[in-house]
């Protein structure tokens, strides 16, 4: 289990920030400050470091400082009221590797932990599931349902793609770089016929999930929950 | 229909030298001046004749010396042509000297006076009505020089009048018309010269402006007048500054305080079960942060609390937004619709810019019905567009569109009403603008242009 240090000095949040992430599967240690984040650190290792920054003993970013002095390379994700337009790049400056303004839902909490303990939900999990819609990356098979829809290679890569950013838009130059690193020169007619393709087949194969082309963007694929229509 | 927007600023409206309807400092300097050459001669006046009246010898030594001047030069030996002092009686005047035989007929009838008195002589008698003046002077008679022995009798001041006059013009009005004007044109030189710096100074106040306050006035070495009032303005400026910067940290420390009661309830309510409450709750919380954000930014923009000189791709941070909305959109059941066409860089601030695409994008998506796309366009050059196909905006909503918390409904949408007023901010803290227009095809287009990046 992945071991978390929480470091917020406002107890209301920090419980339920904890009670949160302790159901998302994770294992919290709550100190509320620098000093006592500190002393944690010394004597347990921790996976990754939540950190508040406005603590009663210092401003977190110089936790974030010093931990980079002394070569600790654990992953920190700054959750903070600091909004202001030049507050996210200086926390990323510090040495931080993820910034969360406050508020925020456990479930993007929860996302961006996975993502920084390099273990993204989907990409860990033996199958990928969206909607009705399954990928087996090892055996490069298709279902929608229980049916096993039969997908071209190159549609197999790009639904892979998609799916596991579900949710969110993958540009363009992203799924060249992923799925046509090897081949010859791609045209971006060649991935928009496709997507289009890999739609007709879905649909066919009465998938429930979408996947949109944002113009002059990229790609994205949606769960069904996410449409309100 | 299309709209500029300039936001209006008191100092906008005012002209920028404002003709005041004041004397100027130099016309005061000039009619002080006037007016103390003009007592200074009425004293001098007075104290001339006051000094005569006192030494009726020496004034009569000077009438004399004047009625022997009036001769003197002159071409005729005829003593006839001189009718001495203004209403004098008993006029006479005769040589003394060894060409007496010219004139004999006239020493018949007054005693010729003897050879002994050949010398610039006067001598004042009193008699029981008035006065007798008599006295010899030098003078030079058709290039001859000769003496002259001059008698007279009068009344009074009226025989002394050319006296005075002669004294006034020579004492009085001499000396002090030169004086007069050269002390003018000083004064236009000197007020001038002085005035200088304050114009400076005027220049400058009139360039200060509420968006940069760190501007001062450059204090002048000289005059000590005007370095002290510019360092007074200046003080003036420090106070105003300070009061701003309290007022802008307020609502940003206000909006940062409010986030984390806002996290604690956007926290409690994902734990409440599920249902329409809950949803109605996460609605709202959901606008309180918006709001909260909002606030923040514009208190950012209004102090201008980032720098805006790092070169910046406006296609890239327009498909970053669009990256970042797009679930958004869709979870509306609407498109975004990103067209690229061509450079479009400028120099700014990334996060900035940014927030512009955002606050255009969802300002876009709240007003804009239905499942209609929203179109963002960028360049060439470094400009760009957002487009919705909703109502557009009529001709009396366009000049209160940039107000803060101003909404078109009140009772509807989610917005406070400050989205626009912070791109506005934000593009004008880039040197930038932002118009709208309804083009063809329905729906509204706000367009944000900067600087060229060059140009800089």
């Amino acid at each position: 289990m992945m071991r978390l240090l929480l470091v917020e000095d406002n107890p209301r949040l920090a419980t339920l920030i904890r009670d949160g992430l302790d159901r998302q599967g994770f294992a919290i240690d709550w100190y509320e400050t620098i000093e006592g984040a500190q002393h944690a650190m010394q004597i347990g290792d921790y996976d990754l470091v939540l950190l508040d920054l406005g603590l009663p003993d210092g401003d977190g970013l110089d936790l974030v400082t010093a931990m980079r002095a002394q070569m600790d390379q654990t992953p920190i994700l700054i959750m903070t009221a600091r909004g202001g337009l030049d507050d996210r790049v200086a926390g990323l400056d510090a040495g931080a590797d993820d910034y969360l303004v406050k508020p925020f839902q456990i479930p993007e909490l929860a996302a961006r932990c996975r993502a920084l303990l390099r273990r993204p939900g989907h990409a860990l999990e033996a199958v990928l599931h969206v909607g009705n819609v399954s990928l087996n990356p090892a055996e490069r098979t298709v279902h929608v349902g229980d049916i096993a829809v039969d997908t071209a290679p190159r549609e197999v890569d790009l639904l892979e793609v998609l799916l596991r950013r579900s949710g969110h838009v993958v540009a363009k130059q992203s799924i060249e770089s992923a799925l046509y690193s090897m081949d010859a020169e791609i045209t971006p007619n060649a991935m928009e016929a496709s997507i289009s393709r890999l739609r007709k087949r879905l649909s066919a194969a009465s998938a429930d999930v979408q996947i949109k082309t944002i113009h002059g963007v990229g790609y994205a694929l949606y769960a069904p929950s996410n449409v309100t229509e | 229909m299309r709209y500029m927007l300039h936001r209006m600023l008191p100092n906008k409206f005012m002209t920028q030298n404002e003709q005041s309807k004041g004397p100027t400092l130099f016309r005061q300097i000039a009619t002080r001046l006037a007016i103390f050459t003009l007592l200074f001669a009425v004293l001098d006046i007075g104290i001339v004749i006051f000094t005569y009246g006192q030494q009726p010898q020496s004034l009569a030594e000077e009438l004399l010396t004047l009625e022997a001047d009036k001769m003197d030069g002159s071409k005729f030996t005829d003593l006839d042509q001189f009718a001495g002092p203004p209403e004098s009686t008993h006029w006479f005047a005769s040589y003394v000297d060894s060409n007496l035989g010219n004139s004999g007929s006239l020493s018949a009838a007054y005693p010729s006076p003897n050879r002994g008195t050949l010398m610039d002589w006067t001598r004042r008698e009193k008699l029981s009505q008035g006065f007798r003046i008599s006295g010899v002077r030098s003078v030079v008679i058709a290039g001859e020089q000769r003496w002259l022995y001059m008698q007279f009798e009068g009344r009074g001041i009226s025989p002394y009048v050319p006296v005075i006059i002669n004294e006034l013009i020579q004492h009085v009005a001499l000396p002090l018309i030169p004086l007069s004007l050269l002390m003018l044109l000083f004064n236009i030189f000197a007020v001038r010269r002085v005035l200088n710096p304050l114009r400076r100074a005027e220049a400058e106040v009139d360039r200060l402006d509420p968006e940069d306050m760190a501007l001062r006035i450059t204090e002048p070495r000289e005059p000590r007048e005007v370095t002290t009032l510019v360092r007074a303005v200046n003080r003036a400026l420090e106070r105003l500054d300070s009061s701003m910067a309290i007022l802008r940290s307020f609502t940003a420390n206000a909006a940062h305080e409010l986030r984390t009661p806002l996290s604690i309830m956007q926290l409690s309510i994902d734990q409440l079960p599920k249902g329409e409450q809950r949803d109605a709750l996460l609605t709202d919380n959901q606008q309180m942060t918006r709001l909260v954000n909002q606030m923040l930014d514009l208190a950012q923009a209004d102090a201008k609390a980032f720098e805006t000189g790092a070169p910046v791709d406006l296609v890239e941070v327009g498909r970053k937004a669009v990256t970042q909305l797009a679930p958004a959109a869709f979870a509306a059941g609407r498109d975004l619709v990103f067209e690229d066409y061509g450079t479009a860089t400028t120099k700014g601030h990334e996060e900035a810019i940014f927030r512009i695409y955002r606050n255009l994008i969802d300002n876009a998506l709240a007003h804009a019905p239905g499942n209609t796309p929203i179109e963002i366009e960028v360049g060439p050059g470094p400009r760009f567009s957002v487009r919705d196909y909703g109502p557009g905006i009529s001709e009396t909503d366009g000049p209160k569109l940039f107000e803060r918390f101003w909404r078109k409904n009140r009772s509807t949408g989610r917005g406070a009403g400050l989205g626009l007023g912070i791109v506005q901010r934000l593009a004008e803290a880039h040197g930038g603008s932002i118009a709208f227009e309804n083009p063809e095809g329905g729906g509204a287009k706000f367009i944000v242009t900067f600087p060229s990046d060059t140009a800089a």
